[in-house]
């Protein structure tokens, strides 16, 4: 009895449900490691959103071009592996930002504390992208070029970097000067109005005041800061995914037990 | 840089087509196997067969063969090919009108309904969800305005499955299980024809350029997005790998794992799939078609058809690798592992893992080299060739063919530099290590072992007395010298231990205790050798270093013989006679070697009790006769020598005697007396010329040790019958007589003593042995008599139990039923239970055999 019952689950077994296999020579390309969660960079190009990202993956500001399309990374965080979508800001590649945003968990909504356009552009162009989002999606709204204006953001700076010759670089010299358009109140404003966009609740979302950062991609300033607290703001989204994919995996294990179960107690 | 994924190899050249008609151009193209089929605007059908031959370098080169070609009759292009080789059917459209033509003879399939008219395009399904082998799904556009279908086409018939709308005119399809991948005027979605649910991809304008929608595996499309991107949309509508980004004029896009291949104007681009980078580019002109088949990429311009041959997947990794580009290299494998025969692919991945951990070991990045060698089981062989000298001379190792890397040796990749040389070593033994203590030596553990002891040696690493006194495989021929070239004599005694030749072993540390060598690893060098020595089973060995380890220190020294351990029964054991005989010559080291055997191992041999008691008795002589002589030593010795006398009844009595001469040792005199069983002698030594009345006591007590007591009372009584002898100094004897009667008065037979005691003696004097006499006498009687009444009483039970059994009389008839049976009894034997009743014999005997016990068996009585 015992042989046959183990028979009868390897056939129920979740494999055997799979889709057939394609037909087709072609094969299924090896994805690498799956990602379990995704954050999208948002913002218009020249914020520095690339700037950010290789700040946080490798650790240094580098010369950048302007994004084509968009890229993407993948970090480890424990245990999970979140994807990291770099975007374009370019008004050309605009068409593809829902697609990019689709499922989201996290987006960063980028701009300049030197161009109030940057800011406006959040409101205008992009916001609308992030539709197609996780309904559990959290947004961040993030100011970079803090060096530019603030002096804390300069001191930041641990050690020098491989600072690009004056010619090269197109923004101004890093100087606390530059005049500041943008101000972190704005941009809780702006965070605000974003949670009114996605009717939800000011009081059971995000403080503002947690989710507004001022960052700078080339000083480092509060760039760990930044991607860590999205990280671990995601983690209880991640494990809910986990959740319902094992609810919808294991179901047929589970019946099997309570099978195995019940046929113990009357026997 | 970029790498060579793929090579342009022309396979049809126009004068196998159109020759030199200016105005025919090819359409369309379609390859089944070696079957190449093409189709031409002026509506004909060309049948190829194309062979494929690769010269021994390597090159692939095609050759073809025109089969057939023929004219479909209209006057239109031929627009679209699909082979179904299941079926033996070409699909064609053709003026708007799919057809189903024989793959074989291009003859239209006549029976059935084979044709579908308004068609702008359509795609076969190459993950259809029908499962029949034999039916080919497909996806059309169809004229009739924002509408697509599915149709299901068999071997002679089409049929239509599925009629969708959607929201703007499709002009390009794609289709893979229910999911339709449709480019609408503005824009790309996905439709579920299944649900009619419908997922918007991204805008694009169709009208600016025209749209590219390919399916590149399950569930997966590439798609031309502005700016000449190409965008992955997965059926979900997600995007799972980034972009890649083709030229704005892109005309077609094709997939050959795990590259994607663009066709513009001007060029061929290769992208990886795997980390998006431009790989190669290459120049052709007027392309119209790119497709991908099987795994090869088939491209035309308007008169001619070509291949590209993608380079075997190990030459570009190989490439990659010359480059130092170590991660494309292995992004480029693992992305092919699904694309290899598990054993093939396993293979390459660990070739290749092992070359970028070379790549990576030059760089001295070390933590990911290791792991490289790691996954790709490294023979930790090839890494320890590196390092000059370090493999034994005889190790039948080679370095692998083609190299693994490109370095001669460890100098050559240093390039003189001797911290990187250093750093590499340590490198090694760290590997080294985590390599013995996982399983990656087997089979050569030998190599392993002996490299870790060069290099701990050379690096003065304490580890090296680990590995020598742990398991290990160091061979002996190749260490020795190593260690003796670094000073590591004490090491290098360890190794010939190991190896079993412990008299090279003693040979090198004696040298060391002697100073002839120098090596300060050990302090207590010396002590460590005896300590060896008394353990080693070699005793050839033993006795042949015992002189030297004595002649430093008998005390020590002598511990090789006191330590062995005795339970080595079987190795070689050493005969203690033989090491008595031995130590003759130290005699202080003999003394303590029969110290060992009398006093803790308790040997019960006469020879080493004599020997030992003698030579205590000697050295209490000797000292003796020193002037004066030392007391404290003296009393010492003689404390030992007394306590052995004493304790042991195996040496020989009378031999010590004669030895003892006249010299005043009275006490032991006495003692060995004593053993001769001469009390007489011995008190009469104590009591008169030792003059010790305690002495006298305590000898008493001791010569009756475990003896009994009437043994003991002759004792006393000699003792007594000593001090009471007429002629003495009268009053002092009397009162030791008093104090010894008084003190073990139960020692001593009362009625006997009062016999001999002086008439004048007081009571009083003699009270308490009198009391004491007197109480043990009454004491004796009371308790015989108790004894005696208990004893009566018991009698009395048993009697009256006796009595109780026999009971009264018991009366038997006729009448009268057995309890047993219930019959009555015919004859007057029977037996009587307890309790008076009658059963027959037989019942009774029944009844015994029956019971489990013998317990519930009465005693048997007769009674007539
Ligand atoms: N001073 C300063 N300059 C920055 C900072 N971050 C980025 N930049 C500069 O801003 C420019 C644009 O940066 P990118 O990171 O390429 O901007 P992007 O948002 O990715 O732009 P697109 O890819 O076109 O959308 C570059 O010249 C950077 O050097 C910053 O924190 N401080
Ligand atoms: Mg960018």
């Amino acid at each position: 009895m015992k042989v046959k019952y183990t028979i009868d689950r390897a056939t129920s077994s979740p494999v055997r449900l799979k889709r057939r296999r394609s037909r087709s020579t072609m094969p299924d390309y090896a994805k690498m490691k799956k990602p379990d969660v995704k954050l999208v960079i948002l913002g218009d190009m020249n914020v520095g959103k690339t700037s950010l990202l290789h700040r946080y993956m490798e650790r240094k500001f580098k010369d950048t071009i302007s994004t084509v399309g968009g890229a993407f990374f993948l970090k480890q965080w424990g245990r999970y592996n979140i994807s990291i979508w770099d975007t374009a800001g370019r008004e050309q590649f605009h068409g593809l930002g829902s697609m990019y945003c689709r499922g989201a968990s996290a987006i960063l909504l980028t701009y300049d504390v030197t161009s109030w356009q940057s800011l406006a552009e959040l409101e205008d162009r992009f916001l609308s992208l992030t539709d197609t989002a996780s309904d559990d999606c959290i947004f961040a709204v993030v100011g970079n070029k803090a060096d530019l204006t603030d002096a804390m953001a300069v001191e930041q700076e641990g050690e020098q970097e491989e600072s690009c010759p004056a010619s090269v670089c197109p923004t101004p010299p890093a100087s606390p000067s530059a005049h500041k358009q943008v101000h972190r109140e704005d941009a809780m404003a702006l965070y605000r109005r974003i949670l009114r966009y996605k009717m939800l609740d000011e009081r059971t979302s995000l403080p503002a005041e947690s989710m507004c950062f001022e960052t700078s991609a080339k000083t480092g300033y509060n760039v760990d800061q930044l991607f860590e607290t999205l990280f671990d703001l995601v983690l209880p989204s991640i494990m809910k995914k986990r959740d319902d994919e094992k609810i919808s995996t294991v179901d047929l294990e589970q019946s099997a037990d309570v099978a195995k179960a019940k046929s113990h107690c009357c026997s | 840089m970029s790498v060579k994924a793929f090579e342009l190899v022309p396979a049809v050249g126009r004068e196998l087509l159109m020759g030199d008609k200016a105005l025919v151009n090819i359409e369309c193209i379609e390859c089944c196997g070696k079957h190449l089929y093409v189709g031409t605007n002026d509506c004909f059908i060309y049948h190829f067969i194309l062979e494929e031959s690769t010269s021994t370098k390597g090159k692939v080169t095609y050759s073809s063969q025109k089969l057939l070609h023929k004219h479909l009759g209209l006057k239109k292009p031929v627009s679209e090919l699909r082979a179904v080789s299941a079926l033996e059917r070409l699909i064609v459209l053709c003026d708007s009108t799919v057809l189903v033509v024989d793959m074989a003879n291009l003859e239209p399939v006549t029976s059935g309904v084979a044709r579908i008219k308004g068609v702008l395009a359509f795609c076969v399904n190459e993950n259809p969800v029908n499962g029949d082998p034999f039916c080919v799904e497909i996806g059309i556009i169809s004229a009739k305005r924002r509408t697509v279908q599915i149709y299901l086409v068999y071997e002679d018939r089409v049929q239509m499955a599925k009629e969708v709308s959607t929201p703007e005119q499709p002009c390009a399809i794609s289709l893979d299980g229910y999911f339709l991948c449709l480019a609408l005027s503005t824009q790309y979605i996905i439709l579920n024809y299944s649900t009619g649910a419908s997922q918007d991809l991204f805008p694009y304008d169709s009208q600016e350029k025209k749209p590219i929608v390919k399916r590149i595996g399950r569930e997966e499309f590439l798609l031309a997005a502005p700016g000449g991107l190409g965008m992955f949309a997965t059926a979900e509508g997600i995007s799972q790998r980034a972009p890649v980004s083709w030229s704005e004029s892109v005309i077609a896009a094709a997939v050959c794992f795990p590259y994607v291949v663009a066709l513009d104007q001007g060029f061929i681009t290769v992208h990886s799939m795997l980390d998006q980078q431009l790989k190669q580019t290459l120049s052709f002109r007027d392309g119209i078609i790119l497709q991908d088949f099987e795994g090869k990429v088939a491209l035309t311009s308007t008169k001619a058809v070509y291949m590209l041959v993608p380079l075997p997947l190990e030459k570009q990794i190989q490439d990659l690798l010359a480059g130092r580009r170590v991660e494309e290299a292995l992004v480029l494998t693992e992305g092919a592992r699904s694309n290899i025969p598990k054993e093939k692919f396993q293979v390459m991945h660990r070739r290749i893992l092992q070359q970028a951990g070379f790549i990576l070991f030059g760089q001295l990045q070390f933590s990911e080299a290791k792991e490289h060698f790691r996954r790709g089981q490294l023979d930790v062989r090839e890494l320890i060739s590196l390092y000059p000298l370090l493999l034994p001379a005889g190790s039948s190792f080679t370095r692998s063919h083609p190299p693994l890397h490109d370095f001669a040796d460890l100098n050559h990749l240093a390039q003189g530099d001797q911290g990187k040389v250093q750093c590499c070593k340590r490198f090694l033994i760290s590997y080294l290590r985590e390599v013995r203590s996982s399983d990656g030596s087997n089979g050569w553990r030998q190599d392993v072992d002996t490299a870790l002891l060069k290099l701990y040696a050379e690096a003065n690493h304490e580890s090296l007395l680990d590995l020598l006194a742990s398991d290990n495989a160091c061979l002996l021929p190749d260490s020795a010298p190593w260690l003796e070239k670094h000073c590591k004599y004490f090491a290098l005694g360890l190794l010939y231990h190991y190896n079993g030749q412990d008299d090279a072993a003693l040979q090198v540390w004696v040298r060391i205790v002697d100073g002839e060598l120098q090596d300060s690893t050990r302090s207590d060098l010396y002590e460590y050798i005896v300590d060896f020595l008394s353990f080693c089973p070699n005793l050839a060995v033993v006795w042949k270093y015992a002189d030297w380890a004595l002649n430093r220190s008998t005390k020590v020294g002598v511990q090789i013989f006191t330590r062995r351990p005795v339970e080595e029964e079987q190795l070689g054991k050493m005969n203690p006679d033989d090491v008595v005989k031995y130590l003759q010559k130290y005699s202080q080291a003999l003394v303590l070697y029969l110290e060992h055997l009398v006093l803790e191992k308790r040997v019960q041999k006469e020879r080493f009790h004599t020997q030992l008691a003698t030579l205590y008795l000697d050295r209490v002589l000797s000292l003796l006769a020193a002037s004066p002589p030392p007391v404290e030593e003296v009393t010492e010795a003689r404390r030992r020598l007394q306590l052995l006398l004493r304790e042991s009844s195996l040496y020989r009595v009378q031999c010590l005697l004669d030895k003892m001469g006249e010299a005043e040792l009275l006490q032991e005199r006495a003692t060995l007396h004593g053993k001769l069983e001469e009390h007489k002698e011995a008190l009469h030594i104590l009591v008169r010329r030792l003059k010790d009345a305690s002495a006298a006591e305590g000898y008493c007590v001791w010569a009756s040790a475990s003896r009994g007591s009437a043994y003991r009372q002759r004792l006393f009584h000699l003792l007594l019958g000593l001090y009471l002898e007429p002629g003495s100094a009268g009053d002092v004897q009397a009162v030791l007589a008093v104090d010894l009667l008084n003190r073990h008065a139960d020692a001593f037979d009362a009625v006997a003593v009062l016999q001999v005691l002086p008439e004048g003696w007081s009571l009083q004097l003699l009270r308490p042995f009198l009391s004491r006499a007197l109480r043990e006498t009454m004491h004796g009687r009371r308790t015989a008599q108790l004894a005696l009444g208990l004893a009566r009483s018991e009698n009395l039970l048993l009697h009256h139990d006796r009595l109780k059994y026999q009971g009264g009389p018991i009366f038997v008839s006729e009448k009268k039923g057995c309890h047993l049976c219930h019959n009555t009894f015919s004859e007057p034997d029977c037996v009587c239970l307890p309790g008076g009743v009658a059963v027959h014999t037989h019942c009774a005997a029944q009844r015994a055999r029956d019971s489990p016990s013998k317990r519930h068996c009465a005693n048997p009585s007769s009674h007539t």
